[in-house]
């Protein structure tokens, strides 16, 4: 039977064997989990259906609840929903195979939580604010001779130039609060990939990869943030399994 | 996302929690921004998908040429052909959208991790 894999985790991390810890926990559909190990690493599998591997909500729960759990206890790589081999002979050969990349991935997360972080804001709200700091109501275009010519197509040129430096100077904005936000996540020593303006209302986009003791200390940072910039929201989440920080080849 | 994993959510924004649950929404389900084709819809569909890539390259020539307007790199005569231009392209995006009952949105791919396509 097909098997579902949920992580690689290392099991030496713990001095409890993952199996102590698979016995109060249950899979998607209620499936029974177990431990295949290789050395070091072990990775958590059960017995799969194709009615199982029918991506929802509550699987995509049930899932994402036992890397949670097993986090808690171990140095573990989640696996994506959907990951199955054939068996469990297929696991180990991959263990096998991948052994190295495995233990080094595991190595690079050790003792380490992801956290995320995201910048919501108004954009029109935030536009206004900006264009006020500017004077922007002054605008002209750079040929003073230009901006006194009306016609209809020039003043849609002006209008359109208006847009333009307000979303350049939203971007700018953007980019030093990024600059700040790298700037103390680096003195907490922590791995960060940011995206910027992914929609309408996130300015950034952030997860980063931190130490589990300094989780205090980050949510300071975030509470800092939050009194310098009233304007934002800032939602910090975590502590979450570092899916944003396995870079592995499986072969 | 369980509410034990909100570590701080805070700010001023007025961001109801209607709008957040229909992000959520959004990320489970993903629906809204797949490009649905069937063959019922096979000329919406492929309409939405021309679209989107017009629509795409119009903003990014408006955004180049108001670049060139910012720096003073065009003349008088330059911008008001500029205008012109840029007018009657937006103007015809706005027909076709009508014509084949498209919204701003929908020409807005969601590309996952990578966030909105404009």
């Amino acid at each position: 039977m097909d098997k579902m894999i949920y992580c690689l985790l290392l099991a030496k991390s713990n001095h409890t064997k993952p199996e102590t810890t698979l016995n109060s926990l249950k899979g998607v559909m209620e499936a029974d989990l177990l431990a295949v190990e290789y050395h070091n690493i072990s990775a958590i599998i059960s017995d799969v259906t194709e009615k199982q591997l029918i991506a929802n909500k509550q699987r995509a729960m049930e899932f994402a609840l036992v890397i949670d759990k097993l986090a808690q206890k171990y140095t573990l790589l989640p696996m994506r929903f959907g990951s199955m081999m054939d068996s469990a002979d297929s696991v180990m050969e991959m263990l096998e195979r991948n052994e190295v990349e495995i233990e080094d991935n595991l190595k690079k997360v050790k003792n380490k939580w992801e956290f995320g972080l995201k910048v919501i804001y108004d954009r029109e709200k935030l536009k206004e604010e900006l264009a006020a700091k500017q004077d922007n109501d002054k605008l002209t275009l750079a040929k003073p001779e230009i901006s006194s010519n009306n016609s209809v197509y020039s003043t849609y040129i002006l209008n359109k130039l208006k847009e333009h430096r307000a979303e350049e100077q939203i971007l700018s904005f953007v980019d030093s609060i990024l600059a700040e936000i790298r700037s103390h996540l680096q003195e907490l020593k922590a791995v960060d990939k940011c995206k910027k303006m992914t929609n309408d209302t996130t300015l950034i986009d952030a997860v980063f990869l931190l130490d589990k003791k300094k989780k205090k200390e980050v949510v300071n940072l975030v509470k800092d943030l939050q009194q310098k910039y009233l304007q934002l929201n800032f939602l910090l989440t975590g502590p979450w399994p570092p899916y944003n920080f396995v870079e592995i080849n499986i072969k | 996302m369980s509410d034990n994993k909100i570590l701080c959510n805070t700010g001023t924004v007025d961001l109801s929690i209607h709008d957040i649950s229909e992000e959520v929404d959004k990320l489970i389900n993903d629906e809204e921004s797949k490009l649905k084709l069937t063959p019922e819809n096979a000329d919406s569909g492929i309409a939405k998908l021309v679209l989107t890539l017009v629509e795409l390259i119009r903003k990014l020539v408006e955004k180049q040429a108001m670049r060139r307007v910012d720096g003073g790199l065009l003349s008088d005569d330059e911008i008001e052909r500029l205008g012109e231009t840029l007018m009657k392209l937006e103007m015809k995006m706005e027909e076709l959208k009508k014509h084949f009952n498209l919204t701003d949105s929908d020409l807005n791919i969601d590309l996952g991790p990578l966030g909105d396509l404009m």
